[in-house]
């Protein structure tokens, strides 16, 4: 490997701005990190060129721990976004600086100036300033500049962020030849997708400081295992659904019957140009999804982009995406290529069927929020917690009210008659706060968070898995919401005090195993802890600090009754006012 | 005067050049020519022995050798100074930052004597400078530590916007191809900054010959000794000596002249030499 990184992690002022990330760059590979502005990509560049210091992890360039070695030492080559050329030399100084500096010989630099301005093809301009130069010009001599001392890793920070559409083409087009050319391991950092998918054999997806997804433009586009990807590369549209034993449906579930138990609510991706339109729903190729009206229809060129309201209640897909929905069915996005259009003209106001050819489904665990409570009050005070707040802007999700008169009531014996909602349940926590998971775990929630509204975002998750078989689901919703949290994880295994020796180092490896499972299947690095005790004592002693700390647990649940069983030694957690958070994510087994 | 009408945002160029020449002359340019007129009266043999008299010699040894090496000192520590402020954030930055004017505001004479009282042998820092065998007051070293003072200003005020415009980037980029701290320091931030420190040295220095309030209560003015040319040419005039004065006037104007035009030149080659293409 060329370049790697293992969980770096970068704190400014306490805050992590690249968080746990983890790559490896092959050797001539060329990577680009996407992402938002403050993503922490530009920071990562740097720690990796070590024009950064890291608070915790390691760097290594072609197997070398280079993490406390200075930048001078560490033989990159670093283009910045506003050129950096040293204004008081000429082009000819500027690229045998590196030369210069490692004291080359007179003829030594001479032949490299030639040959690298031969390569990024500005022959002759040895002698001009660079404020002779026109930005494109200079940006190719400080890419020059930076090969001059034949580094194995090019690193670029947004390199044609400063320069006009036409030129960012052009010099597009130059830097993947030298790179090619030159088979040098390359990073490079944006904010532009196009970009990104023009140059990138991988392309790595950052957000609020995690490495999100990295993958291949086209499998990153196709299917995405992010809520932030799916929508940040291309359009996207959101749908809730719900899968079952006869596939997917758009409608959500109604009264518990033996079918609709095991209903479970999916996110799926719908892009705009898998949609198809028709008059009516027999003239449909593709799946049927609902009936919609037209309200938006724009002449894009090669395109018509549309935008269509879901109608008739039955079939109303959820809204995922925020603005978008409301009681009155969501807004879909859709785009039709000429010849469609050609076939089906629609004007605003005209109902369609509307179908979808292709439909991923997000593998993500977490799909939606319920503030439950016995009061409408209390619901919307529940869904007003910062905590519930800041999740579902940054998941693209709704927080439904749910009103449940019976919420916190003990078993009367007969079978339930009401289902929990889907998604995430959450209830307040204080006095009877367990008695209210317990109720929705017994109604059939997946996943109860019990919060205090008034605690503000947590900046530290624990996750703690009460058994082997719970450790999946709940690294899944772990992963699901740290994606979407700027906080800090750590996981905690806890063995009883007794556990004998041999016994400990299986353990140890179970932990390890689950660790590098998380990083492969969900793309989460977490730090792991392993400790001996009692669990409820262990976890208590995690959440003592002053600050806000999730704590997600996964509780294997053999049937209903059992809850209350496998809830009591987090009850006084549960029951305590303005404690922390506590995330109950139930593990079938 | 057709080709110098340009269309200009400002209008009104005519009148602006003719407040900027009558300005000029009243202010500068008539006292300038008194002096001259004053001073150029002796005969030749006369002025000769004015300006060559050992005591008028030993004043300009004074006068610019302090003020020249005053600048020097001021170049260097005021560079760091200005790096500081400009460099690193600290509490009570914008406090040092102010401080850094009041040479500028202090009545010169306040300066002299508050730095007079310092220094003197029985001053805070007198005493402990006599135990080390310096004398500071009454001493050409006390020349220079005030015309430091009073040139500093001059100095950081000149480099900070300078050091402002060399962009991390730049030293960020000399690091990752393998320069080191004092490589960068040479090549990268002093040739960046070298214009406008060389401004300030020419400032304080310019500043360090005409100055007279701070340095007269320091110095204690023995002829021969610790006595600088402006002093020399106020005492020709307490004596009713005008001709000398004003010989002496005109002396100090010419060397002054010479050295800053000199000094101009430099700064106008660098400039060149940084413009023009070639190396």
């Amino acid at each position: 490997m060329s370049i790697e990184l293992d969980q770096v992690t970068k704190r400014y002022q306490g805050v992590p701005v690249v968080n746990d990330v983890s790559i490896e760059v092959a050797e001539g590979e060329f990577l680009v990190l996407l992402g938002p502005s403050g993503s922490g990509k530009s920071t990562l560049l740097r720690a990796i060129a070590g024009l950064t210091e890291i608070d915790r992890g390691r760097v290594s360039l072609h197997g070398r721990d280079v993490t406390h070695v200075s930048a001078r030492e560490r033989e990159v080559g670093f283009v910045f976004q506003h050129y950096a050329l040293f204004r008081h030399m000429t082009i000819g100084e500027n690229i045998e600086f590196a030369l210069r500096v490692r004291r080359a010989k007179t003829a030594e630099r001479r032949d490299r100036r030639k040959e690298l301005l031969r390569l990024v093809a500005l022959e002759g301009m040895d002698d001009r300033l660079p404020a002779q130069l026109s930005g494109g010009q200079q940006q190719r001599i400080a890419v020059a500049r930076a090969l001059a001392h034949r580094p194995k890793v090019l690193l670029m920070d947004e390199p044609f962020g400063a320069l006009d559409a036409k030129i960012r083409e052009e010099l597009r087009r130059t830097i993947r030849q030298i790179q090619r050319e030159l088979g040098i391991s390359t990073i490079l950092v944006t904010h532009d997708q196009e970009e990104a998918f023009a140059l990138a054999d991988r392309i790595g997806v950052m957000h609020q400081g995690r490495l999100l997804e990295c993958g291949k433009p086209d499998d990153l586009y196709t299917r995405p295992a992010t809520r932030f990807v799916s929508t940040f590369l291309g359009a996207a549209n959101l749908l809730l659904g719900y899968r079952s034993k006869d596939g997917i449906r758009f409608s959500p579930p109604g009264n518990p019957t033996p079918a609709t138990s095991t209903v479970q609510e999916i996110v799926t991706v719908l892009r705009p140009e898998e949609v198809e339109l028709a008059a009516g729903s027999k003239e449909l190729k593709s799946t049927f999804v609902g009936h919609a009206r037209v309200e938006e229809v724009l002449f894009g060129g090669a395109v018509e982009r549309l935008r269509v309201r879901m109608q008739d209640g039955g079939t109303v897909a959820s809204a995922v995406k925020g603005a978008a929905a409301s009681s009155d069915g969501t807004l879909i996005e859709v785009t039709r290529t000429l010849p469609e259009k050609r076939q089906l003209p629609v004007a605003p106001g005209q109902r369609v069927a509307l179908g979808a050819r292709r439909i991923h489904v997000l593998p993500t665990p977490v799909s939606s929020f319920s503030a439950v409570a016995t009061v409408e009050e209390d619901c919307a005070r529940i869904a007003a917690a910062p905590m519930l707040q800041a999740l579902s802007t940054r998941m693209l999700t709704r927080i439904n009210h749910r009103v449940e008169p019976a919420l916190g009531q003990p078993p009367d014996g007969k079978p339930p008659k009401v289902l929990a909602p889907p998604g995430v349940a959450a209830v307040e926590s204080g006095p009877g706060g367990a008695a209210r998971v317990e109720w929705l775990l017994r109604h059939g929630a997946l996943q109860v968070l019990c919060l205090d509204p008034e605690r503000p975002v947590p900046a530290r998750v624990v996750i703690h898995a009460a058994s082997d078989a719970a450790l999946r689901p709940t690294m899944a919703v772990a992963s699901s919401l740290l994606r979407n949290l700027p906080a800090e994880a750590a996981f905690l295994d806890i063995q009883p005090l007794d556990l004998p020796e041999e016994a400990r180092a299986v353990q140890l490896r179970h932990l390890l195993d689950a660790r590098s499972e998380a990083a492969a299947v969900h793309g989460l690095d977490v730090r792991t802890e392993l400790r001996f005790g009692d669990s409820a004592t262990e976890l208590s002693k995690e959440l003592a600090a002053e600050d806000t700390a999730l704590l997600i647990v996964g509780l294997p649940l053999a049937s209903a009754a059992d809850a209350w069983q496998r809830l009591r030694p987090l009850a006084r957690l549960l029951d305590a006012r303005g404690g922390d958070p506590v995330l109950i994510v139930r593990a079938a087994t | 005067m057709r080709r110098f009408r340009q269309p200009s945002i400002l209008p009104g160029f005519g009148l602006t050049l003719g407040f900027t020449t009558f300005f000029l002359s009243a202010i500068v340019l008539i006292p300038l020519a008194a002096l001259i007129i004053k001073g150029s009266t002796p005969s030749l043999g006369q002025l000769k022995e004015i300006l060559l008299d050992p005591r008028a010699i030993a004043s300009y040894r004074l006068s610019f050798g302090a003020a020249f090496l005053a600048a020097t000192i001021n170049a260097l520590f005021g560079f760091i100074v200005a790096w500081t402020l400009v460099r690193y954030e600290f509490p009570g930055r914008r406090l040092v930052d102010a401080l850094i004017d009041l040479p500028f505001a202090l009545p010169t004479a306040v300066s002299g004597i508050a730095l007079t009282a310092v220094f003197a042998p029985n001053g805070w820092l007198g005493q402990k400078l006599a135990e080390v065998g310096v004398q500071v007051a009454y001493t050409w070293i006390g020349v220079v530590v005030a015309l430091t003072l009073i040139g500093l200003p001059f100095v950081v005020r000149s480099v900070q916007p300078a050091l402002i415009e060399v962009q991390r980037d730049l030293e960020d980029a000399a690091e990752t191809l393998g320069a080191s701290p004092f490589q960068i320091f040479r090549r990268i931030i002093l040739p960046a900054v070298l214009p406008a420190l060389l401004t300030g040295f020419t400032l304080a220095f310019a500043r360090g010959i005409g100055e007279y309030g701070s340095v007269v209560f320091i110095s204690g003015n023995l002829p021969m000794k610790t006595e600088i040319t402006p002093l020399l040419i106020v005492i020709k005039l307490e004596q009713f000596d005008y001709l000398a004065a004003a010989a002496l006037g005109l002396a100090m104007l010419v060397m002054s002249f010479v050295m800053l035009f000199a000094i101009n030149l430099v700064q106008a080659w660098g400039r060149r030499r940084h413009v023009a293409a070639g190396r």
